[in-house]
């Protein structure tokens, strides 16, 4: 469906996303051939990363774009309260076209990040830039390519949800003929039946998705999406991502925060932020891997493994820490890349006498892998 | 240009249609208003205060025709309610609020003037309100003067009655005289001298009988005083206050409605989403302006006409004078509630604000104490508010004929004008910092 997208933007939109995401893939690939893993201090190599494939980037393209592909570019970007620092020295740079997702516990400076990149609060010191601007020297045609949603609610509860729309239509300067579009958005949040309803009559859910009309309603190619799914039900958050995911593919670059770990699988991006730091930004799939230190592969054999083969296993090459052993049959063992490991580890069972039962690459839940990348990234703060 | 429109309409229809939402609030606001005017009229009946009056005396039959003709001629501000001549049970019923005057008259007053002294009336009251005492010692002196008046003029015709016996024992001596001087030889010495004498008798002849033509009441009232305004028109109590009261619940309604505007915008945290959009400090209060106004314009338009139509309020000027009033009345009014608005934390803290200022204005305004009873420097409050300047405007309009003054009208939106400003800064330090 596409509801944002004008004319044939939509696919140069993703031709834009497909070739960050390649990017992000090699730099991944150069990443870990590079040795910068978890053995190194990934705090400290966050912004070297970045500034790296960076560098690396725009040496390989000789016909360089990527200035123009980053929506927002910022460098020790850092804001304090008085004494307390709320963000601590944030550099990262996000593709234009991306679903950008910024995760991290209640109070670790996610908003605070927005209220920066969006102009509400100005830095204490470093450099940020949004469309290529500062976002405190923005204009009113720079505003009027920016949406931004705020965690609570803030429309007017004794408007409709028509007038409620209207409104926001009317400050972002929509031009009065937009009866057609302001339509279209209802039907996208699945509001179309409830426009005579006055807001306070709204369920939380339907309030939220009124939130996002009303943050669409310009149509704007870049969305700050602050806590969206906070405190409502799986199954409306999970409808708030295909949301997220159709307004990607019609071309927008979405900056997401959350609380909900899981929601990480449905970005291209996800940065994670503790304290007030950016511990790292990575794919989905590279922060497994980052938090693991590689692919987790689960074995399970009718035998059962012995200790004496448990320790010749850590000592495979491709092999990385210690084996952990699940029960008397499964154990999960950590390698560079599963499926060039997997036929490997078989040909190893079957030398040990081991009868393979099942052996897969398995995805730990974002839960599980965000407590092991803030206890491990943690200890280096 | 074009989304400068744009921009400002969205906050019109937005608080065009909040408002709007709530046909409760709408009947209370046309109501309420005319509603209050209406019971103000009702509850203040256009004369004074009814005083229930106890003459004390220990000779009533002596003076009941004289208190009779007093309590005659100032009913129904004195009424009657007999006379007692304990003085101590007349007190102890003012105290218990039965009467509200004791009257006491002296034992012996005729026997104090022959002694070359006053005779003193002792009146007494039991009231705390300043305006009621001035009120009561206006009636005693009303009353002193009434029975010295009485007593002069009864004076007075006994005069004119016994001076009866005294014209005609001048007649007899004139005519004595005559008499005389026809009986005297030609070219008498003495001749001169009668002749003297009788004209002399004949002019106090002619003086007594003038005296004697007089009216008592003419005599020793010989001037009266009648007093003429300007206007045309006998105002009611209604009449008079109206154009205040009209003021004073529009300068209210702006003041309340735009206090919480801004500050519930404050606290629902919209105003962060006003931040990043691209909307100004500058479009959004022209926004929230013309839609209060046009709200605010409707209102006292259906509140003038219940007023004048219905309660029947004079209306001597023009009405595009009253509509400029009006207009500049409301436009300031609003300034001072977004004002508000701006500066408070809470709802609560902008309600009690707004109703500070609307205590201040019944106070401070004119409203009912004159402005120029007022010290100097305390003016300077009064002319701080819109209400002051209103009142004057509308009275000037409404009850002289007369157009808008022009200082007052300089005045108000010099402070109209400031207050936009003000509000403009505060709102853009607190949407684009």
């Amino acid at each position: 469906m596409s509801v944002l997208c004008k004319g044939g933007g939509q696919a140069g939109c993703q031709a834009l996303v497909n070739a960050a995401l390649d990017k992000y893939g090699q730099l991944d690939s150069a990443f870990n051939n590079a040795g910068i893993g978890g053995e190194s201090n990934p705090i400290a190599d966050t912004g070297a990363y970045y500034s790296k494939w960076f560098r690396q980037d725009q040496m390989n393209s000789k016909n360089n774009n990527q200035s123009t592909m980053d929506v927002i570019t910022t460098e020790g970007l850092t804001k304090k309260f008085g004494d307390e620092i709320a963000v601590n020295s944030l550099t990262m740079q996000i593709p234009r076209g991306t679903i950008f997702g910024f995760i991290g516990p209640s109070g670790c400076g996610k908003t605070t990040t927005v209220r920066l990149l969006t102009g509400v609060y100005e830095p204490t010191s470093g450099r940020l830039s949004v469309l290529r601007k500062n976002p405190i020297d923005f204009t009113k045609s720079d505003r009027e390519r920016i949406g931004y949603l705020i965690q609570q609610f803030v429309l007017y509860p004794e408007l409709t949800v028509w007038e409620n729309l209207n409104f926001a239509a009317s400050f972002y300067g929509v031009s009065p003929f937009r009866r057609g579009r302001l339509n279209r958005l209802l039907d996208f949040v699945e509001l179309s039946g409830d426009k005579y309803k006055l807001t306070r009559d709204l369920s939380g859910g339907m309030k939220r998705r009124l939130n996002l009309a009303a943050t669409l309603v310009h149509n704007p190619e870049l969305i700050f999406l602050d806590e969206p799914t906070a405190g409502i039900d799986p199954i409306l958050r999970r409808k708030f991502w295909d949301y997220f995911k159709e307004l990607q593919a019609e071309g927008h670059t979405l900056f997401v925060t959350t609380q909900y770990v899981g929601e990480a699988a449905y970005c291209d991006l996800v940065g994670v932020m503790y304290e007030g730091k950016l511990l790292m930004i990575e794919t989905p799939d590279g922060l497994r891997r980052r938090a693991y230190g590689g692919d987790v592969v689960g074995i399970r054999t009718t035998e059962g493994m012995r200790h004496e083969q448990r320790i010749q296993l850590e000592s495979l090459p491709f092999v990385h820490g210690r084996v952990q052993v699940i029960d008397d049959q499964e154990t999960d063992v950590i390698v560079d890349e599963a499926n060039s490991a997997i036929p490997s580890l078989m040909e190893w069972c079957r030398a040990q006498g081991l009868t393979v039962e099942t052996i897969e690459e398995k995805s730990p839940p974002f839960d599980d892998i965000f407590v092991k990348i803030i206890e491990t990234e943690a200890a280096h703060v | 240009m074009f989304k400068f429109l744009i921009r400002i309409s969205s906050f019109m229809g937005k608080e065009l249609t909040g408002i709007l939402r709530q046909p409760r609030l709408i009947l209370t606001l046309v109501l309420g208003p005319f509603l209050i005017m209406f019971l103000f009229g009702l509850a203040y009946p256009d004369q004074n205060r009814a005083l229930r009056t106890t003459f004390v005396t220990t000779n009533p039959n002596a003076f009941q025709e004289e208190m009779k003709l007093f309590t005659d001629s100032y009913s129904p501000t004195i009424v009657d309610q007999g006379v007692e001549t304990d003085k101590e049970l007349a007190l102890s019923r003012l105290a218990r609020n039965q009467t509200d005057l004791v009257i006491v008259i002296p034992d012996a007053p005729f026997e104090s003037i022959q002694n070359n002294q006053q005779a003193k009336l002792q009146v007494y009251h039991n009231e705390v309100d300043p305006f009621q005492i001035g009120y009561i010692q206006t009636i005693a002196n009303i009353y002193v003067n009434e029975v010295n008046r009485q007593i002069l003029q009864t004076v007075t015709e006994q005069g004119q009655e016994d001076s009866g016996s005294l014209q005609s024992g001048l007649e007899t001596a004139i005519t004595k005289t005559q008499a005389l001087r026809q009986a005297m030889p030609p070219g008498d010495a003495n001749t001169t001298q009668v002749t003297e004498l009788e004209t002399d008798l004949t002019d106090l002849h002619e003086n007594l009988t003038t005296f004697r033509s007089l009216a008592s009441g003419v005599l020793i009232n010989p001037f009266a005083v009648e007093t003429h305004g300007l206007s045309s028109i006998q105002f009611t109590v209604t009449g008079f206050f109206a154009p205040s009261v009209i003021v004073l619940l529009l300068q209210h309604l702006s003041i309340t409605f735009a206090a919480l505007s801004i500050v519930r915008e404050r606290n629902s945290g919209i105003m962060e989403l006003f931040r990043v959009a691209p909307i100004t400090a500058f479009e959004t209060l022209v926004g929230k302006y013309l839609s209060y106004l046009f709200l605010e314009i409707i209102l006292a338009s259906v509140i003038t006409a219940l007023a004048v139509w219905l309660l029947k309020i004079p209306m001597l000027g023009h009405w595009q004078d009253y509509a400029l009033a009006m207009v500049i009345l409301l436009f300031t009014s609003l300034g001072v509630g977004f004002l508000i608005s701006l500066i408070s934390e809470t709802d609560t803290q902008a309600v009690q604000y707004s109703m500070l200022l609307l205590l201040a204005s019944i106070f401070f305004s004119g409203f009912f104490l004159d402005l120029r009873l007022m010290r100097e420097p305390i003016t300077a409050l009064a002319w701080s508010l819109p209400a002051t300047y209103g009142i004057r405007m509308l009275q000037d309009v409404m009850l002289r004929g007369y157009s808008v003054p022009g200082v007052i009208f300089l005045g108000i939106t010099i402070i109209g004008v400031g207050l936009f400003m003000v509000d403009w800064l505060l709102l853009r330090r607190k949407m684009e910092s």
